[in-house]
């Protein structure tokens, strides 16, 4: 014979949430930034083949924090979701605003109705063109999408890291200053991040029809000068 | 579309192909008979540093379809595929392969080995063909960047992948480019005597079959003719085609529109 007990929501909500930020807060934090001619996402990252930023479409970027399995397979999802729309479509029709709408659902779902709350956080940048703006959105463990107005950070830091962040740049910057205070603010005052676990993926126009780009080492190294 | 989810046992990978049949954007297989506007000449011939491609312009249904049709297209930066067969197939064939080819890169973050590429392309073809009057047969050629090499790839109806280490042909007009190219081959061409040997080949394709374009002084539309090297798929602009085929014309027109004895 078994017995039921009673939850009040709130407190399962609670618990839930609870659970989904402790396990957020054990990863490394990530900051998406729009800079004069792009965007950029910069993670502390230690692995050099195991990447928390990755490409979806021409215009479109993807960083997810958190458990890996997780959002590696939410990134699959959007490459599947892009790649087949635009198939469909035309490849000006793919948009970073449904996209994510789909993944606030999906995590949203998972967050009341799946066995436990995904563990992650992510975030879709788009590179505008003229019929679409650049756009952050930030996507919570629970599905509560926002639209960033110029810089996103995701992870278990994300206040103290935002505070730093905004501290730092007040206006569109060139990509070597907003990533070194990207960089700065992830770091914090009291350390310093070696270039080799810095992982960064720009979005920006280089007369190709794909816009993404992964920087190598001494890329970064060169414009952290 | 919602997001495409699975499960780890029924993911289709970092396939695009699969994945698209499973979210139901094939075509699907038919058995009618209709066919729509087709035939074609295209070849590849390698030489020192990569491969030339030239293919006609023209497409054929019981009439003229169209005259200016690109039947090479990149399928990424250092792969060309080209097709022959109903054109309405080619296309959707074409942009599958191209997607196909940036989807599995994007998943993984490797880029796929050409031979991975061409080996991909086979079941393809097969499903097409086994099941549809439609058919089509591509050319894929390419730099292969880990053997520094030019290499080309045909394909057979059922799908069968044939590697040429000389030169391939496909279309109606192959009897004629493929005794040009025969006779004309050497190992280690350089660029400027491949692409003169692919021009005449497809010159000879559209003087002998009715269903391949030649050169049209008229319109000033040309074969397509392509590199594909350590540099990458590079087009060769309208009028420098457009000189290699007036030199031919010119010698063509002098000796009374035969080849006058000798190769050229």
């Amino acid at each position: 014979m078994s017995n039921y007990f009673y939850v009040a929501p709130e407190q399962l909500i609670r618990d839930r949430a609870e659970f989904a930020q402790k396990g957020i807060a054990r990863g490394r934090s990530i900051v998406g930034a729009i800079y004069e001619t792009g965007v950029v996402m910069v993670a502390e990252n230690p692995s050099a083949s195991l990447f928390k930023i990755s490409e979806v479409y021409d215009r479109i970027a993807f960083a997810g924090v958190g458990k890996y399995n997780e959002f590696d397979r939410l990134r699959e999802a959007g490459i599947r979701w892009a790649d087949g729309t635009g198939f469909t479509y035309s490849r000006g029709d793919v948009d970073a605003r449904a996209l994510a709408n789909y993944y606030a659902q999906h995590l949203g779902d998972m967050f009341t109705e799946g066995q436990k709350p995904l563990e992650v956080e992510i975030l879709v940048a788009q590179l505008g063109n003229r019929i679409r703006p650049t756009k952050l959105y930030r996507i919570a463990y629970e599905g509560t999408i926002s639209d960033e107005p110029r810089f996103a950070v995701l992870g278990g830091d994300a206040e103290t890291i935002k505070a730093r962040f905004a501290a730092s740049e007040d206006s569109l910057e060139p990509l070597t200053t907003t990533l070194k205070n990207a960089v700065a603010a992830l770091a914090g005052p009291d350390r310093t991040i070696d270039v080799g676990d810095l992982e960064v993926g720009i979005l920006e126009d280089r007369g190709d029809r794909r816009t993404f780009l992964r920087l190598h080492d001494d890329q970064v190294s060169e414009l952290l000068r | 579309m919602g997001l495409p989810l699975f499960s780890a046992s029924d993911d289709p990978g970092p396939s695009f192909f699969h994945f698209a049949q499973s979210a139901g954007l094939t075509s699907p297989t038919s058995s009618g008979t209709a066919l729509s506007p087709h035939a074609t000449t295209v070849i590849a011939v390698r030489y020192d540093e990569g491969v030339v491609m030239v293919g006609d312009r023209q497409a054929t249904g019981n009439y003229i379809a169209s005259r200016d049709v690109r039947k090479i297209e990149p399928a990424d930066r250092f792969t060309a595929l080209a097709i022959s067969g109903t054109a309405a197939r080619g296309i959707e064939f074409i942009r599958m392969a191209q997607l196909s080819f940036e989807h599995y890169e994007k998943m993984t973050d490797t880029a796929l080995s050409l031979e991975g590429k061409a080996n991909y392309l086979s079941p393809i073809i097969q499903r097409n063909n086994l099941t549809s009057p439609l058919l089509v047969l591509p050319l894929l050629a390419g730099w292969d960047s880990s053997h520094q090499t030019g290499r080309i790839f045909e394909y057979d109806g059922a799908g069968g992948c044939y590697e040429r280490l000389d030169f391939a042909t496909i279309g109606s007009g192959t009897p004629f480019a493929e005794n040009t190219l025969r006779l004309g081959f050497s190992a280690g061409l350089d660029r400027d005597a491949a692409l003169t040997l692919g021009a005449l080949a497809i010159y000879e394709a559209g003087d002998n079959d009715p269903s391949t374009g030649g050169p049209d002084f008229v319109r000033n539309i040309f074969p397509m003719m392509v590199t594909i090297s350590s540099e990458g798929f590079q087009e060769l602009a309208n009028e420098d085609v457009g000189e290699r085929f007036r030199v031919i014309n010119e010698r063509r027109t002098q000796s009374g529109g035969v080849a006058g004895g000798s190769l050229r």
